[in-house]
């Protein structure tokens, strides 16, 4: 159907600019081999059995769908992991987005005396290595009693990602017009006001890729779940992977199995995230 | 002017100022909990001898600090995360706005290229680093096929120390490509319907709604997305430590891998926080001073 | 009035946030620069509810981190830690296995804060010896001593766990020695024997070369892999003791002996020839990149750490018939013992934190690690727990186990024997030595010259 209506478009149009549409459609079909030939591998992989890998070679077709990994996988923990990775990654990505776009409107739409300094140290944070906070903020969870309990993620998540997400939307928020605002400001809006009624919606592309872009970071992330949380109970998916990981050797096969399964949930928000990013929506959210 | 202006002006900024401070607080006192202190602490550990587990930490000024101004390792790894940085936003960013103008042209009908050309970005590095561990095996991986195919020998990439910090760039773009795709069509995105049109019934071409006037209106979008790359790539970690651990013969160290060594590793926790203040000073410094260059020569 | 109103409130909070942060930074900071007191065990959080009386009928919590993650090994140990506790039932243990990797930066962030778990593996060596220097495990002599307990086990492995005449750990795991691991049917093919000595082992290699077979399957990513072949060619040419005296300083010993820079010129001699595979620096074993050789007939044999064996039954057990082994050859006019071997003999060590409120309590659940059932349990799953006598099931286990009783050396890994700065060091200098971007003085002299450093 897509086919049909590419050919009608292309029929309209010149041979040269034919020549160039075949050209961006390949490259575009080249990078759509590229960007999910790994992936496919991954999935791939989960259907194998474990001899296969190594017999058959990594990238060979499996001998059968095998679908002992994903029974394994399942009854394992795996279904505490994720519901725990969920409630982190929401209530993280809730706070992040909201605080973020507090900030990012001070730094993009006010102007006063330390602004650029005050900005300054929030870009700084962007340079702070993770690995170096492990040990403090490992204390820090300890004497506030939040050791082992999911909810110790939820701080370094959001203090972890705030800095960039802060810094993406400053940029966003500087590219909308200003007199949007201006007229905004006439009709008799405070600036807070201003913000929830103008310059959020507007943001809304922004804050959809943050949205996004923060919630892989934090459904992979793995340093601060391996630190702050101990009983398998409190664990989040990133992991499940011990299992499957030995001193000497590697599980692949269940691996692949658990990472599929990982990925999957995020595969499913991305699609349907993925449409805060068409253009034309935030049209109609403003006018409305 | 008037004295009742001055007033209100005044009145006004201080208006500015505490919706200011109202905004952000909330983001500071998280900063404040929980990353003021932590690079405090490491720059407090970087004056000591410390092996992370003796109940001893020695003072011992700045002789850490010295060390890393005299440690070819440490210098080699900031080489090599500057040619990451260069590569970096050389590859991915192009591709990415490619990528990006590609899905906002051809907009809801591309969803599946969207979410395909999206998956790198999803999957964890224990994945990527053990399939690409595989692509570039010599013997059983997908590039010596394809060199021995175009008439050339087995290639070696991981293994050779002059082609290993290249190949596992290729890997780092590959897997944040489609960041910055879709950062960018969300720069395309908020740019108001109207000016596209306008452009089109103008006469124009697409190639020139973007390169003529999305482009300049995404001046802010474009110079931040150079310095997130460029942030990123000092602070990289996962891929490398996954696929090479450094190696061979230290020719993929990154600043992160070699303090990640010291303080996890060697058991040297004074000498790792050294590298990692040290890291954070030049990480800050670079992408402060790029900021300023980039704004300014935006403004002329 | 509002704005008047809404600087005050924002002047409030900033003070408030201010006093906030400031608040939190002091009391990080009293809990850090304060080198945690030995009793301050009030915040011991991995421990759980800790009770400091173990005596009168209370229920005493003990923590045990373990990394034998894969399916059967962790149900081994867990059945061994619930006799415990069906024995001792005032005793709750809080088992929790994880990965390698994991547990060695999760360990470094406890042991950095004093909040180690009251039971934890290692691999005996430096690390061990600066655990107990910085008086973080328990002196279990006392205990192991009591009833004969010690004579148990294999010699080789309480002296891997002694220093400073103090037993500091129990070898519990397996006992492991490095070993040439050959693919029969790529022997046969080619009509190779099993070489006795080095120049059979390089006219072997010659063959499989013709014959477009790699001899040696390495994956030296990392590092410790390549390391062996370097260990067992300094061991066969220098003897047992130009290492251990290069390490401790003793005996006028040093890193520049003659035995390293001709076990390095022999490496680079192979490497030349092409003995390895190829791309082998950038290939990880833990990815099984090596085996995959093997398994496909590619490469003909490999110089591994006998847990292969366990491997390779449970990630590709047809393969296991196809499996050879034999020990590494004899060097003509060198000095070292042909029997000597390069290996563990306990593989994981477990000590007791010196926090651990009941220090007898822990020991006792250590032994349930090694009880009658336990010890069965690991020989089924292809081990060797490093204790006297024991009966294996395995043929190829029994060879690896004679082996290892017959020799009269055992040479533990050097990067677990070095403390860890010169181990890494070690294995940096060792890639470097196969990657053919240092000659054999030049890593001899780097690893002097941290020695002697160290040395002060």
């Amino acid at each position: 159907m897509i086919g049909s209506k590419l050919f009608r478009k292309i029929r309209r149009v010149s041979p040269l600019g034919m020549l160039l549409y075949l050209i961006i459609g390949l490259a575009a079909l080249l990078w759509f081999v590229i960007a999910g030939m790994p992936f496919f591998h991954m999935v791939l992989s989960s259907f194998k059995e474990q001899f296969e890998i190594y017999n058959n070679g990594v990238f060979a077709w499996p001998e059968g769908f095998y679908l002992e990994n994903y029974k394994t996988v399942l009854q394992g923990g795996f279904t505490t992991y994720l519901i725990n990775s969920i409630i982190v990654v929401i209530t993280s990505l809730i706070l992040i987005l909201f605080i973020s776009a507090l900030s990012a409107y001070v730094f993009s739409r006010l102007k006063f005396k330390l602004r650029s300094p005050i900005y300054a140290l929030v870009v700084a944070c962007m340079a702070i290595p993770i690995h170096v906070t492990l040990i403090p903020i490992y204390m820090l969870t300890q004497r506030i009693g939040l050791y082992d309990n999911i909810f110790a993620l939820i701080g370094p998540y959001v203090a972890f990602n705030l800095p960039l997400s802060i810094f993406i939307l400053t940029g966003f928020m500087m590219d909308i017009p200003g007199d949007i605002e201006e007229s905004a400001e006439i009709d008799g809006c405070g600036k807070i006001m201003t913000f929830f009624r103008i310059i959020l919606p507007l943001s809304l592309p922004g804050m959809a890729t943050l949205g996004i872009y923060n919630s892989v970071n934090m459904w992979n992330e793995f340093s601060f779940a391996l630190v702050l949380t101990q009983k398998p109970a409190n664990r989040t998916l990133p992991l499940a992977v011990w299992e499957y990981q030995g001193q000497y050797t590697a599980n692949i096969t269940m691996i692949m199995t658990v990472l599929a399964l990982t990925a999957l949930p995020m595969i499913i928000a991305f699609i349907i995230g993925q449409d805060k990013l068409v253009k034309g929506m935030m049209v109609g959210a403003v006018k409305g | 002017m008037s004295p009742a202006s001055t007033r209100s002006l005044s009145s006004r900024q201080r208006s500015i100022i505490g919706t200011a401070a109202l905004f952000l607080i909330p983001a500071f006192v998280v900063l404040g909990v929980y990353m003021f202190y932590s690079i405090f602490d490491s720059f407090r550990l970087s004056l000591v001898d410390w092996n992370g587990v003796s109940p001893d930490k020695t003072f011992v000024g700045l002789a850490n600090w010295q060390e890393l101004i005299g440690d070819a390792r440490f210098r080699l790894a900031l080489l090599n995360n500057f040619k990451v940085v260069i590569f970096s936003i050389l590859i991915q960013l192009p591709i990415g706005m490619l990528l990006a103008f590609f899905l906002d042209t051809a907009g809801k009908k591309a969803n599946v290229f969207k979410v395909i050309w999206f998956l790198p970005l999803l999957m964890s590095s224990v994945a990527i680093g053990f399939l690409f561990k595989y692509i570039y095996d010599p013997a059983f991986g997908l590039i010596s096929p394809l060199s021995r195919m175009l008439g050339g020998k087995n290639i070696d990439l991981l293994g050779n120390p002059s082609l290993a910090l290249f190949a596992v760039i290729i890997v780092i773009c590959w897997q944040f490509i489609p960041f910055y795709m879709v950062y960018f069509l969300a720069g395309l995105s908020s740019l108001p319907v109207e000016i596209y049109e306008a452009a089109i019934i103008d006469g124009a071409t697409r190639a020139r709604y973007f390169t003529a006037i999305a482009l300049p209106m995404l001046k802010n979008t474009f110079i931040n997305a150079v310095i997130l790359s460029m942030v990123g790539s000092l602070k990289y970690f996962d891929l490398i430590y996954v696929m090479t651990e450094g190696g061979p013969s230290g020719s993929t160290e990154l600043m992160a891998t070699y303090m990640f060594k010291n303080a996890f590793t060697t058991m040297r926790m004074g000498y790792g926080s050294t590298v990692a203040s040290a890291m954070f000073l030049i990480i800050t410094f670079t992408s402060l001073i790029t900021m300023n260059i980039m704004r300014r020569g935006g403004d002329k | 009035m509002s704005r008047k109103v809404m600087s005050k409130i924002a002047l409030l909070v900033i003070i408030a946030m201010l006093t906030a942060i400031l608040g939190a930074c002091g009391g990080d900071t009293g809990g850090t620069t304060t080198t945690a007191a030995p009793g301050e065990t009030t915040t011991k959080a991995p421990d759980g509810s800790e009770t400091t009386d173990a005596g009168n009928g209370e229920k005493v919590t003990l923590s045990f981190w373990h990394i034998q993650t894969q399916e059967k090994q962790a149900k081994l140990i867990q059945d061994s830690i619930d006799r415990f506790v069906a024995d001792n039932p005032n005793y709750e243990v809080e088992v929790e296995p994880m990965q390698n990797d994991a547990f060695k930066t999760k360990l470094t962030v406890a042991l950095g804060s004093n909040t180690q778990p009251d039971i934890f593996p290692h691999w005996s060596g430096g690390p061990m010896i600066e655990y107990a220097e910085a008086g973080k495990i328990a002196d279990l002599t006392e205990y192991m001593n009591k009833d004969g307990y010690v004579d148990m086990f294999m010699p080789a492995g309480i002296s891997q766990a002694t220093y400073q005449d103090k037993i500091w750990a129990m070898p519990v795991e397996n006992l492991a020695v490095a070993m040439f691991f050959y693919n029969k049917q790529v022997f046969a093919d080619n009509g190779i024997e099993i070489p006795e000595t080095l120049a059979d082992l390089e006219a072997a290699a010659e063959k499989l070369k013709a014959a477009g077979i790699a001899p040696f399957s390495l994956a030296n990513k990392t590092k410790w892999t390549g390391s062996m072949y370097y260990m067992y060619l300094v061991d066969r040419i220098g003897g047992a003791d130009v290492f251990a005296n290069a390490a401790t300083r003793q005996n006028d010993g040093t890193f520049e002996a003659e035995a390293f820079t001709k076990a390095g010129e022999k490496i680079q001699e192979w490497v030349n020839k092409g003995y390895f595979n190829e791309g082998f620096n950038g290939l990880d074993e833990d990815s099984g990149q090596s085996r995959a050789l093997l398994y496909s007939g590619q490469a003909a044999m490999t110089l591994m750490g006998s847990w292969i064996v366990s491997t390779i039954t449970s990630e590709n057990p047809d393969f296991l018939d196809n499996l050879g082994v034999f020990p590494f050859p004899a060097v003509e006019g060198g000095k070292g013992d042909p029997s000597g071997t390069v290996g563990t003999v306990g593989d994981n060590f477990y000590s007791i934190s010196s926090e651990c409120a009941d220090i007898e309590g822990a020991f006792t659940a250590l032994t349930y690690l090694l009880d009658e059932q336990a010890i069965k349990d690991r020989v089924a799953d292809g081990k060797i727990p490093p204790i006297n006598g024991v009966q294996l099931e395995n043929p190829m286990m029994q060879t690896v186990l004679d082996l290892a009783t017959k020799a009269k050396t055992n040479q533990l890994w050097y990067d677990q024997y070095l403390v860890p700065e010169m181990g890494d060091l070690h294995k940096d200098t060792s890639q470097e030595l196969f990657g053919l971007t240092k000659t054999p003085e030049e890593v001899n002299a780097i690893m002097e010259a941290k020695a002697a450093e160290l040395a002060g």
